[in-house]
């Protein structure tokens, strides 16, 4: 697993006078499913597009199992992609768009033959290869982008927000489809998403983007538990961030002063005295009560509204500041939390307050 | 829709159809006509057929129109595709200012092209002859062919290349596998209009052409001073004839192109 693929060094791109890529440095190993991730125009396309060829870098480097390829054209590349809008050839049918990249290597036909109907079965759909690419529907003709891509054995297959244009059930099934086929084929995946959950549920590893920048690398429960700025926090999942001064440092836990109460943070990332920081503390690590918890962090607020959303019941807490806070709690146990003069306790355990670098 | 209005739209659309149709349908009734002077029916006759491909004059000058019109057609629809991808793909200094320069020629009177030819003609000492209305038809074409190419472009999903590219295709390969089928369309109708449009061309032709070269326009030109001779009739009728299967079948054509994609 340890043997790299793609390694991506210094990579600057820049467009007419703005950097949409700054300074980027990347290894993704053999065999992994990575995820980069981020909202739009945080560079994470134009990072898979360099990868692929599409795209040169203003400066750095990118190598490919061990070769320099920037400034290579895209068709030498052993890298294959799957398109957003699936790109396939209109004017030819289902097996020659499969077929195109074999024919383009001079593989011979009965070889062509057999590997187009494995990559077909593969993803399902070796009865469709007499059909046009518009006979077929969304979800079949992201399995033909796919089917066109692996066909050709890539050392890495590159996946531009493959399921984007799928609707929610289609996609999710499609997830799994795609990780499964990963594993079976112990192909390199570099999968570019705005879609934190999609994330989640696939990558081996996950690089945030923004702004050009990586903000975290890390396996999914890495990034969402310990999420290590601001912007990773707020953009994976749901969370609380709380600001606030550290009035006392004691070994491994330190003392946060917030809203005139005090929160107790683990001091992982040693903190300073009297400096400001920011927590994260997930909805879901919340609960909410008429009385403190022992050991634990409670802080005193009142009852603002709550939400039903099915699984759980959001719980929107205000602070003597007038901060929100909101929890998840299970519907049942904040049945009788209605009035909304009610004084409650938040609480939660110190281990579960991240410190995020500012 | 109201059955009044549909009633009055219909009515319209007739007188417009028979607008169109009935001087033509009096050409094709009167190639046929027994009279040499073509305005009174006296009879039933295929002899003008017999007598216009006897003609040498009228093959000739069909052969000349038939031979500038392919010529034309080949030149200007490859200039035209190469311009109109090069106007799609790059972006350039003063882009907008080349294309502007494309749309000229379409609204420029073709008198002013014969005139400029002439006088080109003239300052480097060239003697006119057939091909000396080549440049003059592909100056009027070339645009046509151009903008049609152009618009089917704008449809064209540019990312098709890079999946061509990504799949191990050169620039060459994606070329013809991907984006010539895909643009074909528009080449065919841009290389059609060019070669109707040529096959048409008067002014130029009579300008630019050497004193013994006649083109089909041309020389009914010159035959009609003297009167609508039945053989002129005979001319439009075939000409008609075959316009009408060329746009039936490119139709055709165009249609299961269509349903293809």
């Amino acid at each position: 697993m340890s043997v790299q693929m793609v390694r991506l060094e210094n990579v600057i791109k820049e467009f007419d006078d703005s950097i949409v890529v700054d300074n980027l440095s990347l290894d993704i190993r053999a065999g992994e499913f990575l995820t980069l991730l981020g909202p739009s125009g945080c560079g994470k396309t134009t990072t898979l597009r360099m990868i692929a060829g599409f795209e040169k870098p203003t400066t750095g480097k990118i190598l490919l199992n061990g070769k320099q390829v920037d400034d290579m054209e895209p068709y030498k590349r052993e890298v294959n992609t799957v398109f957003q809008s699936y790109s396939l050839f209109p004017h030819m049918t289902v097996f020659d768009n499969v077929a195109f990249g074999l024919k383009m290597k001079k593989v011979g036909k009965e070889e062509i033959k057999e590997r187009v109907t494995k990559a077909l079965k593969l993803v399902q759909l070796e009865e469709y290869g007499n059909r046009k690419p518009k006979q077929l529907s969304g979800g079949q003709q992201q399995r033909i982008a796919i089917a066109r891509a692996i066909v050709n054995n890539p050392k890495v297959l590159l996946l531009d927000e493959p399921l984007g244009a799928l609707d929610l059930k289609l996609r999710k099934q499609m997830q799994l489809e795609l990780k499964h086929l990963q594993q079976t084929l112990n192909i390199t995946f570099i999968y570019v998403t705005h879609d934190q959950e999609e994330a989640l549920t696939m990558s081996d590893r996950i690089v945030v983007m923004n702004k050009g920048k990586i903000e975290q690398i890390g396996q999914p429960v890495e990034i969402y538990e310990r999420p290590q700025t601001r912007f990773v926090a707020d953009f994976i999942g749901q969370t609380n961030i709380i600001e606030g001064t550290v009035s006392e440092i004691n070994g491994d836990l330190a003392t946060m002063e917030f809203a005139g109460q005090t929160i107790q943070i683990p001091n992982a990332n040693h903190v300073e005295l009297n400096e400001e920081v920011f927590i994260s503390v997930r909805p879901e690590k919340m609960k909410v009560s008429r009385t403190p918890f022992e050991g634990a962090i409670n802080l005193k607020g009142t009852f603002k509204e709550k939400i039903y959303v099915g699984s759980v019941t959001k719980i929107v807490v205000t602070m003597p500041n007038g901060k929100n806070l909101t929890i998840n709690e299970s519907h049942d146990k904040i049945e009788d939390l209605t009035d909304t003069s009610d004084e409650l306790f938040v609480s939660w355990k110190p281990i579960h307050s991240v410190v995020l670098k500012k | 829709m109201r059955p009044k209005t549909k009633k009055i739209l219909f009515s319209f659309s007739l007188l417009v159809f028979l607008f169109f149709y009935i001087p033509i349908l009096f050409v094709i009734i009167f190639s046929f006509n027994d009279s040499k002077l073509g305005t009174v029916w006296t009879g039933f006759t295929l002899e003008w057929y017999g007598s216009l491909f006897q003609n040498k004059q009228l093959i000739s000058a069909t052969m000349n129109s038939l031979y500038l019109a392919v010529v034309t057609t080949i030149i200007a629809t490859i200039l035209g595709t190469l311009a109109a991808l090069a106007l799609h793909r790059y972006t350039f200094i003063g882009k907008k200012s080349v294309e502007f320069l494309f749309y000229i020629p379409v609204v420029i009177p073709d008198i002013v092209v014969a005139v400029a030819l002439l006088a080109i003609y003239g300052l480097l000492n060239m003697s006119l002859g057939l091909n000396t209305a080549v440049p003059g038809h592909v100056a009027i074409t070339i645009s046509y062919v151009m903008l049609v190419v152009l618009a089917r472009l704008s449809s064209f999903d540019s990312s098709l290349e890079e999946a061509a590219k990504d799949l191990g295709a050169n620039e060459w390969q994606t070329f013809w596998k991907v984006t010539f089928p895909l643009i074909f369309p528009g080449v065919l109708a841009g290389a059609l209009l060019a070669f109707t449009i040529s096959l048409d061309e008067f002014v130029i032709s009579f300008f630019t052409l050497g004193p013994g070269d006649n083109t089909l326009p041309v020389l009914v030109y010159s035959m009609v001073r003297l009167g609508v001779s039945p053989e002129v009739n005979v001319l439009s009728t075939i000409i008609i004839a075959i316009m009408f299967i060329v746009v039936f079948f490119v139709g055709l054509r165009m249609r299961k192109g269509g349903t293809a994609k």
